[in-house]
């Protein structure tokens, strides 16, 4: 049976599975941003020709992973509603086990007693169900930590090409340096979200 | 939680359960109703989910939980029905009463196993074993989608919010003197109550019930003429003023 703290605790990873949600729409709005970035510089690769010919290829990497991006992104997304109802779930299970809790120190019935059983196992089977959609949740976030990895290293190689692209060389850079700034974002808020994750996984216990 | 049988039938008791000595200072004293038959039982105006432990504690001195199949909210305040979360894992099989205007309200309330069943505007009844409770509109006073429950066989009017009072410490359960017993009515009745010609259109229905109870949410029961008092008080008073 669970305790005031462990129903408080409850509530907490509810706190955390809505932060790991509002840091997924900044990871969002980062990777579309990049997508855009790899349209207008594939534009201006074009436009310069020969001098920039390194840089187009660049412009497909960045395009592709950053697509992947969107995609894992909105698979968590879905994910994270899914976590939101199990998060919720979990809180009211484990409401009702503090109430009921209460209610047994008020009238010890067997009836009462019964329900803690039920509900002890219905928390438990919705803290089981979070369990693997927090395990889910960590893969995704690693798999978009690889694609920021390849970000910065395309950035770096970018940037060389684009030191070459004559008159073009400043437009090109500023995409560089774009890359650069939202795969730091975007590793910043998924570090974050592991974190919160690791946390969760400890309250979970 | 103290818990008051007011009616004994052939087919059914009314049990009134309030007045919680553990209850938080802050939070209005309420009268829950738990009326039972011996198929089945209902509570009428649940209460919120600070009182869920002592009424589920209280309810099961009387009947067991399977037999709890229905529970009743007059409207969607969080003193009425903001348990109802806790009740949905309780009595999952169980089905609510509640007046249709509310259902999208009530549901913020947590409600994934408890069925959902809409009065409509004009009231309706339901069966309780042998017993049929009627669902009274009293819309306006104050919820703008507002039931009572009548009894005809008990003769007890569940009358929510209309007859309620505000009262501090340990308050007697029923009334015994009217006159004196107004200044704990007056300001929740005009204060609360939003309508005028609602309040007038329900004083003129609820004269033609019989009634020998009426069991408010909030405060003291009203008794024999009493009753009669009430409705000639109320009647009289003007309603609608901050």
């Amino acid at each position: 049976m669970i305790s005031a703290d462990q129903a408080t605790m409850a509530i907490h990873n509810f706190v955390r599975v809505a932060n790991i949600i509002t840091n997924l729409d900044m990871i969002l709005n980062q990777a579309k941003n990049l997508s855009l970035t790899a349209k207008n510089a594939r534009v201006v690769a074009l436009r310069a020709g020969d001098v920039a010919f390194g840089f187009k290829p660049i412009t497909n990497f960045i395009d592709e992973f950053s697509t992947q991006t969107i995609k894992t992104t909105a698979e968590i997304s879905q994910l994270s509603n899914q976590l939101f109802s199990l998060a919720l779930a979990v809180v009211r299970c484990a409401d009702l086990q503090f109430q009921l809790t209460k209610a047994n120190d008020i009238a010890n019935h067997a009836c009462i007693s019964q329900l803690q059983q039920q509900s002890y196992a219905d928390l438990k089977q919705k803290t089981r169900a979070l369990e693997q959609a927090i395990f889910s949740l960590e893969s995704y976030f690693e798999d978009i930590q690889k694609q920021m990895r390849s970000a910065e290293y395309i950035a770096v190689t970018s940037r060389v090409e684009a030191s070459n692209a004559g008159e073009f060389s400043h437009s090109l850079e500023s995409v560089s340096d774009f890359i650069t700034d939202s795969a730091r974002k975007i590793k910043a808020a998924v570090n974050e979200n592991l974190q919160e994750i690791c946390a969760l996984r400890g309250g979970l216990r | 939680m103290k818990a008051t049988e007011l009616y004994h039938g052939e087919s059914h008791q009314w049990i009134v359960l309030g007045r919680d000595p553990e209850k938080p200072e802050k939070i209005i004293d309420t009268n829950q109703y738990l009326i039972k038959s011996a198929e089945e039982a209902i509570i009428l105006d649940p209460g919120g989910i600070e009182l869920f432990s002592p009424m589920l504690a209280g309810i099961l001195h009387h009947v067991t939980i399977d037999h709890i199949t229905t529970l009743f909210a007059s409207h969607q305040d969080p003193d009425i029905i903001s348990s109802l979360g806790l009740w949905d894992k309780t009595v999952p099989n169980a089905k609510l009463y509640a007046p249709w205007l509310w259902e999208g309200f009530i549901r913020h309330f947590g409600m994934e196993n408890i069925q959902y069943m809409p009065i409509k505007d004009e009231g309706g009844e339901i069966r309780l074993g042998h017993a049929t409770l009627k669902f009274i509109p009293a819309h306006y006073l104050h919820s703008s989608g507002n039931f009572n429950v009548y009894d005809p066989q008990a003769k007890i009017l569940m009358s929510g919010d209309i007859g309620a009072a505000l009262e501090h410490g340990d308050v007697p359960l029923y009334v015994d003197n009217f006159a004196e017993h107004i200044k704990y009515m007056e300001y929740f009745h005009k204060r609360w109550m939003p309508s005028n010609r609602a309040k007038n259109n329900w004083v003129a229905r609820v004269k033609e019930l019989e009634i020998d109870m009426m069991a408010p949410q909030h405060g003291r029961i009203l008794k024999g003429e009493m009753v009669a008092e009430f409705l000639e008080w109320f009647a009289k008073l003007d309603v609608g003023i901050a």
